[in-house]
């Protein structure tokens, strides 16, 4: 399920990116450090959607860095136990099949002939994150869970 | 560069992630809510209910934090108590529907490709995910219009109703299952309490205002032309 959520960042930025365009220093090292990154507390950060506040930065003793407190909102990604969810079916084996909702990969341990690119509603019933991906196991065995479209028929 | 230790987290087995307290009848909601290892890591704060202080000391019992307990999960109440239980766990957070996710990211793809100055900016490959899954998911055409009659007092349709219908928020249906149940565009008030078994308690109180919601939110789906 998707998230709008305040998260705050300690930056550290090195003084050559002083000077008028400081904050957008900041903003684009923000960027290219958290946008696309995972965690178990908030999920995938799909996309930053704005800055709220740049805090007053500290220079570091010893090494001239400056740490700055950022506060920003972004748009999350982070599957729920018990989440309804309509993904893809990727890969088929003999065990289930694997289905991708988003950045996030689940497995469901199945045995009804299923085929690759077809949709499926399941429901999580687990979730694992490992260092920079979330996974999931889901189900279609239960009420209104299923396939929704085979590739073969449209 | 977030880093967690590896968690399987199963429904009881989040219990057992704290060994100083092998409590299995504990239904607490601080013993449930450790189902991530929080990375710990100093550079990120974030604001979180007291039970995350919990599962950050398990973490720093050796970032074992959650051991690969594999139970199936039989008890139907354990599972629908996860979104409500997460709900606050992610407190300052906002519930977005498919419809409205793939509004805002489609938003900063636009400005992207107007601000795309710094060459070294590169979208992620989950940002591109996830909006192809946002918009495939996006079923709706008005999603003002949905997040209105699901949450609040209803002004739709007053000549066709007598009576106005609270709204489900009201009845305290979290933002979770508000948007668990727009974003799986439900034909039946059955096909909800299928989805979302922890509304099932309140299904004498909830049946009628459903009715009236999915009836109300139906006309503004858009219209697939490759579904059956």
């Amino acid at each position: 399920m998707f998230f709008h959520i305040v998260l705050e960042r300690n930056m550290q930025l090195h003084p050559r990116y002083f000077g008028r365009n400081l904050r957008d220093n900041l903003v684009s090292k923000l960027m290219k450090d958290v946008e696309g990154t995972c965690s178990g507390k908030h999920g995938f950060v799909v996309a930053i959607t704005g800055i709220e506040n740049v805090g007053k930065g500290l220079i570091r003793d010893g090494t001239g860095f400056v740490t700055f407190p950022v506060k920003y909102q972004c748009v999350v990604f982070r599957p729920f136990k018990g989440e309804i969810l309509e993904a893809v079916v990727t890969m088929v084996n003999k065990m289930g099949f694997f289905a991708e909702a988003g950045p996030v990969q689940i497995f469901v341990s199945n045995h009804v002939k299923i085929q690759k690119d077809s949709e499926v509603r399941l429901k999580i019933i687990g979730t694992r994150v490992d260092a920079t991906e979330i996974f999931c196991i889901g189900t279609i065995k239960d009420d209104f869970l299923g396939v929704i479209n085979d590739p073969t028929t449209t | 560069m977030e880093k967690n230790g590896k968690g399987f987290s199963m429904p009881k087995s989040s219990l057992k992630s704290t060994p100083s307290k092998d409590d299995s009848s504990q239904k607490s909601k601080e013993g449930r809510k450790v189902q991530f290892n929080n990375g710990g890591s100093p550079e990120e704060r974030f604001d979180y209910s007291k039970s995350n202080g919990k599962s950050s000391s398990s973490a720093d019992k050796g970032g074992r934090g959650n051991t690969a307990n594999v139970k199936a999960s039989k008890s139907k109440e354990k599972e629908p108590l996860e979104l409500r239980l997460n709900q606050e766990l992610l407190k300052n957070a906002k519930c977005l529907m498919d419809c409205e996710a793939a509004e805002i990211i489609q938003g900063i793809q636009d400005q992207m490709t107007l601000l795309s100055q710094d060459a070294t900016i590169k979208l992620p490959v989950s940002f591109h995910k996830g909006l192809q899954y946002s918009q495939a998911n996006a079923r709706y055409t008005n999603t003002h219009s949905v997040r209105r009659v699901l949450e609040y007092p209803s002004y739709f349709n007053v000549n066709v109703l007598t009576k106005l219908p609270s709204t489900l928020k009201k009845h305290g249906v979290v933002e979770g299952e508000i948007s668990v149940i727009a974003n799986a565009c439900p034909e039946s008030t059955e096909e909800v309490f299928a989805l979302v078994p922890s509304l099932k308690s309140k299904k004498s109180i909830l049946q009628e205002p459903l009715e009236v919601a999915l009836m109300v939110i139906k006309p503004l789906r858009k219209v697939d032309s490759t579904s059956v």
